[in-house]
């Protein structure tokens, strides 16, 4: 089993389109994925599961992988969250914009 | 695999803003000391007269419960000298209390509301006897403290009785709810179902807030069925009273085949009847998930059609061996033809 704590870095949090790309992700592998958030644990692969969660930008969840692709699906999974799903872009555009009206 | 480890969740404290806020309604608090206290914590769900604790004796005193000020308590405070009240107060003052609540909208004498106040501690006013009061607190804090725990599967109610699908992501559990939902029967949850134990042995499944009751269909997305169907397919909460585990038809796996022996499983502490069912195609799961609830309600009204049928073969084999053979044909008709009957 592997543990590993994210941190959601996306603005918008774990929406619609995060979790849809998170399960789908997920379900590519053979591995058990479980996502716990304040005690709360939730079957990875089940979208209506991770948006249950109602992650929101900086709130901090734990993946669970069991199985025996687990170093696969950790791996995976883990770099989606890094890459705040591809959200991230949006999020230096937003920084720059803010950056701008302070100056 | 379905996680069979159910994680339990306990709540280890509600803050006393908490109890107001919930309170406000539920047993019609009034503050009287505005919001102060509102972020001191309660732990216990008990709660607490401090009769004793006012009169000097704090021994024993469980002042980390809610603190319960009854017309004993008023009346007693009333009886003492403005000097002696204040050391009474200033008694129980000297513990980390949460808060106070005074029944049947008594007030506390003098401006020892004050101390209070000092102290941080909030003090409420609800217009209930004191009796009535503890239940309803009781009654709350039971359920702010009760385990919970999360299932991944659907909870649906069939013929009144609560069926709990679980097993493997994309076995077919929301599949199965909306067909169920489709012949009359209420979703009470898909793929999220929030457990809370009552008392010793009932289960108390609901949906989580953020979901509702909207349902994932492989292939087709999200879609509402509390807005498709009408409120006649939803219910809020629902009793657990049957798990049925789907399982992928495996040939070396042994199936019950009689229902003699009733299979358990745990959660949270409670045994709930356990009926593992394997699926393939053209199997319809909908119509024998309508059975075991059917089958179910047999049960809970006295019936066990396994143990009928095994009753009913005991006796004929009973018969058998003390009478005498009338023909060796090994099969037997229920009944014989009527006479002349030949429909």
């Amino acid at each position: 089993m592997i543990k590993k704590e994210v941190e959601i870095k996306n603005r918008t949090g774990l929406h619609t389109r995060p979790a849809a790309m998170l399960v789908k992700l997920a379900s590519k592998f053979k591995s058990d994925f479980f996502i716990e958030k304040n005690g709360v644990e939730v079957n990875g692969k089940s979208i209506i599961g991770v948006m249950s969660l109602a992650a929101e930008q900086g709130s901090k969840l734990i993946l669970k992988f069991i199985g025996e692709d687990e170093d696969e699906a950790a791996k995976a999974i883990i770099e989606l969250f890094e890459s705040g799903f591809g959200e991230i872009e949006e999020l230096k555009k937003d920084e720059n914009r803010d950056g701008s009206q302070n100056n | 695999m379905f996680n069979k480890e159910f994680k339990e969740i306990q709540k280890t404290h509600i803050t006393v803003g908490f109890f107001y806020e919930s309170g406000k309604e539920l047993f019609k608090l009034k503050s009287l000391n505005g919001e102060v206290g509102f972020d001191r914590k309660i732990t216990d769900k008990n709660i607490h007269r401090p009769g004793l604790a006012l009169a000097g004796y704090v021994e024993l005193f469980t002042y980390n419960r809610i603190q319960v000020f009854g017309n004993t308590e008023i009346k007693y405070l009333q009886s003492l000298s403005p000097e002696e009240r204040i050391k009474s107060i200033k008694n129980i003052l000297q513990f980390e209390i949460p808060c106070v609540v005074i029944t049947n909208d008594n007030l506390l004498p003098d401006n020892l509301l004050d101390l209070f106040t000092e102290k941080q501690v909030a003090v409420f006013q609800t217009p209930l006897e004191t009796t009535k009061l503890v239940y309803f607190i009781s009654d709350f804090l039971d359920d702010q403290f009760a385990p919970q725990t999360v299932v991944h599967g659907d909870l649906v109610d069939v013929y009144g009785i609560g069926l709990l699908f679980v097993g493997r992501s994309g076995i077919g559990k929301s599949e199965i709810a909306l067909d169920l939902v489709e012949r009359g029967h209420r979703l009470v949850a898909d793929d999220v179902v929030l457990i809370t134990k009552k008392g010793e042995n009932i289960l108390i499944g609901t949906c989580n807030s953020v979901t509702k009751h909207f349902m994932e269909i492989r292939g087709l997305g999200i879609i509402d069925v509390k807005n498709m169907f009408g409120i006649r397919a939803i219910r809020y909460q629902k009793r657990v009273e049957v798990v049925v585990e789907l399982l992928d038809w495996d040939p070396k796996e042994e199936y019950t085949r009689t229902g003699l022996d009733e299979e358990h499983i745990s959660i949270l502490g409670v045994e709930i009847p356990l009926i593992k069912l394997p699926i393939f195609p053209g199997k319809n799961i909908t119509v024998i998930a309508e059975v075991i609830a059917l089958n179910h309600l047999l049960k809970h009204y006295g019936y066990d059609s396994a143990k009928e049928f095994n009753k009913n073969l005991e006796t004929i084999l009973r018969q058998k061996a003390s009478t005498i053979k009338t023909a060796d044909i090994p099969i037997e008709r229920i009944t014989r033809y009527f006479e002349h009957d030949f429909e």
